[in-house]
């Protein structure tokens, strides 16, 4: 073999490898990217793209990312101004560090331009107040597409079995909780399950309870306040749940307290309302017609939940907002975000909420309003990826008997502490 | 040892290889509500294919999986060139200032630095060569990665072969080249055939540097799709154990062809020292 | 003149080719590690835009840092025990004259080539402490199995991430050794033999001494992999419960992509790496050290 030979073949390498990056011709036609979660709510966004390109020929790509990944995804991309996405799906506590890094288009003067002067005022109150910055009062950057909130479950056919009223306070779910285990020992049912997977799950289920004992992230001046009394209480409170909780909860997701659920072995929990079409589907529910929805217990304060809405916005690197915008109005129609619902995904718009045919599938749907329209973001602060990751890490450490409650606290305290220093 | 008890610890091993692997297909073949059944069923279920249905008709699996298999096939071939020849001037020439000693560590080195942090520069040189989100960059990335690897271990191969053969190659007037492609790599074939069966293994599984440099559809590889399948309620146990076993197919194939060279292949050289 | 020119071409092209053969490579490598390396200097030296050290000094009072760099010595350290001592016996045993050798050979080899985040996946379903089948195993067979929490007590999640490092990877360390094995050739065992030395006099003065270089290898390739792991346990446990299975590159991935400081992220990789190359260097002397002997 020759040196020339050798050459060639390195050449031509290097030919197929290039040959293997993008085709010019085949990215012009694709006209809209979306980067959209996997799972129901990106599904759901999926099959509208397909219906809209049927009406209008725009043709949207639209990739689905892991929940664990999609924020590290549109961050990068954002940050970079790669301009690879038109549309972005984001979970709403993530709205505040996009939005303060100015890296999404105002919607106000869109709308305006489409003859609206600001968004519907259909859509539910608490959920139009995360798409601005700052938080309720500032301008529009996105519009919400899936209206979640947390929403109590219990196992009506326990409860009238063993004559326990439906549970508006903690103390009644401590009860419940109780009551039933003891009565149903032995045949393998839990008085309650909850996730304290370190990270956003065991945040999203002592919120609650946090809030409901008193408890508040931040005082006015935006010092951390979570290892006051009333915080500590409550995570002791959450820790002694965990006694009617299946073993292992510690590092339990959305996942393992879905599966408690439909496997008919845990009487109550916290979730989000993508659980509820399940509960009713044989192929997966062992608890058919069993499970009643309401709104979270009160402690000293009135129960409220968290809000986990997602919300769709349009980079400011865009190649093409005009198409974006057109694109996005159409889908938080209220005809088009029917269908979304239809397929499981809670509405954002109050008229939906009341819709007779959605009213008569999803029983839930009064219950959920209200939860709704009472519920409470997590703090809009631009670093609550990094405040989550250390209260849950502690949150979590708690459950698992790592560390009692009071150290957990005041050690999450000095952390958050710390993050919120090196934010100044 | 007594013969029963080589075959019992052996046996034991097997299983413990195999199980979850075979748990992994039967989750495949089975409906929802028995995934999660206890006391668990490892043998007698109904067995179904929507699952595979699901990954192939419902969501086009195999746009993935050809994904997965260009950018494995083509980084493989891409390393095992530029590597064997790498590795035959460093095991052949003794370079100046000690340079191809300090060269073959420094190759290796190249390894050592987390994946982690060199993920995110080099997403920023893809945005800036224009080759984010295509297979043009997960082939280099990989290539690259494979690299170290190929050079160390075929250095070590061609170590062994006498330089007697090839000098009487070059004597019956063959150039170095043709010597190494006539002479040298048909002895070293089994090596060329192990170091191949790890590359291959490395950058059909690879997972962060696929997901960092993916936007779109156009160059998910199935490790990130198969990731994917964790929502943010469920994991979709199914879906993922029919990727997962469909994906673990083409390298088994290749592994077992390959078989009689891994061991053969690699006590040739590189495990000699 | 023209017979003259035509040598020296060919002794030049003789002098230059083995940097041509090697410049590819070296090409590559430079181009895919030269920028990242560069890039990660300057931003872990940089905070919030301005030259500061600030990112290596607050490397030292960072718990987080210091814990997950332990746990990192912990996971390496057990996982590379266990897949060593498993892989040696496996080896050995599959070292001699047993029937059905090919078979068991290539049915061990099956979990190193699934695909790492699949690995996890199946495990993290086994492991589940009320749904698994591990546990629904043991339970059918008279087991309590109410304490076998696995990935959620913080003691048990830890064995939990380092057996399923050891069930995917020993297949390799087995693979290599037996590769190793079958090198040696049979002369010294006979004279072993002769000089009527037991098995364990044989194994200890024989086979180890002359498996060294095998060894220190495989040692070394996976030390290296174990002190990066990343996919498993980011699958597996998300480095929980609580911080008790967060490793150091865990903890960097959620610090430059969830946190986006990736000046500190780089800083902790600089360590890692530190790290990593004085473990090496190490390895690579006692290699050269065998090889010359």
């Amino acid at each position: 073999m020759r040196l020339t030979t050798l050459l060639t073949l390195i050449v031509l390498l290097l030919v197929i490898t290039v040959s293997c990056s993008k085709d010019p011709q085949q990215a012009a036609h694709k006209e809209l990217t979306l980067a959209a979660i996997s799972g129901v709510e990106g599904d759901a966004l999926k099959a509208a793209a397909l219906d809209y390109e049927r009406q209008t020929g725009v043709h949207i790509e639209i990739t689905q990312f892991p929940y664990a990944n999609l924020f590290e995804k549109e961050l990068i991309d954002l940050n970079a101004r790669t301009g690879a996405y038109d549309l972005i799906m984001m979970d709403d506590p993530w709205f505040p560090t996009f939005a303060t890094k100015q890296f999404l288009t105002e919607l106000t003067p869109l709308l305006q331009k489409r003859g609206q002067n600001g968004p519907d005022t259909d859509f539910v109150d608490t959920s139009i107040a995360l798409c601005r910055h700052p938080y309720q009062t500032g301008s529009l950057y996105a519009l919400p597409y899936v209206g979640n909130s947390q929403l109590f479950f219990y196992r009506k056919d326990l409860f009238e079995k063993h004559s326990l009223k439906p549970p508006t306070t903690w103390d009644d779910v401590l009860t419940a909780a109780k009551t039933i285990q003891e009565k149903e020992t032995g045949s393998g049912m839990y008085g309650y399950v909850m996730r304290a997977a370190q990270g956003n799950a065991a945040v999203a289920d002592f919120m609650p309870i946090f809030w409901a004992f008193g408890g508040e992230m931040f005082d006015a001046s935006g010092k951390p306040t979570v290892n006051t009394p009333e915080g500590i209480a409550a995570l002791e409170f959450m820790v002694q749940m965990g006694k009617y909780t299946p073993p292992g909860y510690a590092s339990f997701n959305a996942d393992e307290v879905g599966a408690h659920l439909l496997q008919g072995t845990a009487a109550m929990s916290i979730n989000w309302p993508a659980w509820i079409s399940k509960f009713e589907d044989p192929s997966k529910s062992k608890v058919i017609g069993k499970v009643e929805f309401t709104t979270l217990p009160s402690g000293r304060k009135p129960g409220q939940a968290e809000i986990g809405n997602w919300l769709i916005a349009i980079p400011r690197t865009a190649r093409n907002t005009e198409a974006a915008m057109d694109f996005l109005v159409w889908a938080t129609t209220a005809e088009q975000m029917k269908r979304s619902a239809l397929g499981g995904n809670p509405p954002t718009r109050k008229s939906l909420f009341r819709d007779p045919e959605l009213v008569a599938k999803f029983h839930a749907y009064p219950a959920q309003l209200r939860s709704l329209e009472t519920s409470r973001p997590r703090p809009r602060t631009p670093q609550w990826n990094e405040i989550e990751n250390a209260f849950g890490i502690f949150l979590s450490k708690a459950n698992s008997g790592a560390l009692s409650p009071a150290e957990a606290m005041n050690q999450a305290n000095a952390e958050i502490e710390k993050i919120v220093q090196r934010g100044r | 040892m007594s013969r029963a008890l080589k075959y019992l610890i052996l046996l034991l091993s097997l299983v413990a290889a195999l199980a979850p692997v075979y748990w992994m297909f039967t989750i495949s073949l089975k409906s929802e509500v028995d995934h999660f059944a206890v006391p668990p069923p490892w043998f007698y279920f109904t067995p179904t294919l929507e699952h595979y249905y699901d990954a192939f008709v419902t969501r086009s699996f195999a746009q993935y999986l050809i994904t997965s298999a260009m950018v494995a096939v083509i980084s493989t071939i891409c390393a095992l060139v530029l590597g064997t020849l790498a590795a035959y001037a460093l095991a052949r020439f003794r370079l100046p200032y000690d340079l191809d000693r300090k060269l073959s560590l420094w190759i290796l080195s190249t390894r050592m630095f987390p994946a982690i942090v060199t993920a995110l520069p080099l997403f920023l040189m893809m945005r800036d060569l224009r080759l984010l989100d295509t297979k043009a960059s997960l082939i280099i990335v990989y290539t690259a990665f494979n690299l170290p690897f190929v050079v160390w271990m075929m250095r070590g191969f061609f170590d062994e072969v006498p330089r007697d053969l090839e000098e009487a190659a070059l004597v019956d007037g063959d150039s170095r080249l043709g010597a190494l492609v006539r002479v040298v790599l048909p002895l070293v074939a089994p090596g060329l055939a192990a170091t191949a069966v790890f590359c291959l293994i490395v950058s059909w599984n690879e997972f962060l540097f696929a997901l960092v440099l993916t936007q779109t559809d156009a160059s998910m590889t199935l490790p990130v799709w198969i990731a994917g399948r964790v929502t943010q309620y469920e994991i979709k146990w199914g879906v993922m154990s029919a990727a997962g076993a469909v994906a673990i197919v083409p390298i088994l194939v290749f592994a077992m062809a390959m078989q009689k060279y891994l061991v053969r292949g690699l006590s040739l050289g590189a495990v000699k020292g | 003149m023209p017979k003259l020119r035509r040598l020296s071409n060919a002794a030049v092209k003789r002098h230059l080719l083995p940097y041509v053969l090697i410049a590819p490579a070296v090409a590559v490598l430079l181009a895919l590690s030269i920028y990242p390396l560069i890039y990660s200097s300057t931003v872990s030296l940089q905070v919030n835009d301005a030259w500061s050290p600030g990112n290596f000094t607050r490397l030292l009072s960072d718990n987080f840092f210091l814990t997950a760099m332990a746990h990192t010595f912990v996971f390496a350290v057990a996982a590379l025990t266990c897949e060593f001592l498993l892989g040696l016996g496996l080896a050995l045993l599959l070292n001699s004259h047993i029937r059905g050798r090919g078979f068991f050979r290539a049915t061990l080899l099956v979990p190193m080539m699934l695909p790492p985040v699949v690995a996890a996946i199946v495990w993290r379903l086994l492991l589940n402490p009320n749904f698994g089948a591990i546990n629904g195993t043991l339970k059918q067979i008279g087991v309590n199995t109410e304490s076998l929490t696995w990935t959620a007590s913080p003691v048990l999640a830890m064995l939990s991430v380092i057996a399923v490092d050891v069930w995917q990877w020993t297949p390799f360390v087995f693979l290599v050794l037996l590769a190793g094995l079958q090198a040696i050739p049979q002369e010294p065992y006979e004279a072993a033999l002769i000089d009527g030395s037991t098995r364990w006099q044989t194994f200890r003065h024989v086979t180890l001494p002359l498996l060294k270089p095998a060894i220190l290898i495989v040692l070394l390739l996976r030390t290296m992999d174990l002190l990066r792991v990343f996919d498993q346990i980011f699958i597996l446990t998300e480095g929980g419960p609580g911080f008790a299975t967060e490793t150091i590159s865990l903890y960097i991935y959620r610090t430059a992509f969830r946190f986006f400081d990736f000046g500190y992220a780089a800083a902790m990789s600089f360590v890692l790496l530190a790290l990593t190359n004085v473990i090496s260097v190490v390895y690579i002397r006692l290699l050269r050290n065998e090889s010359r002997a």
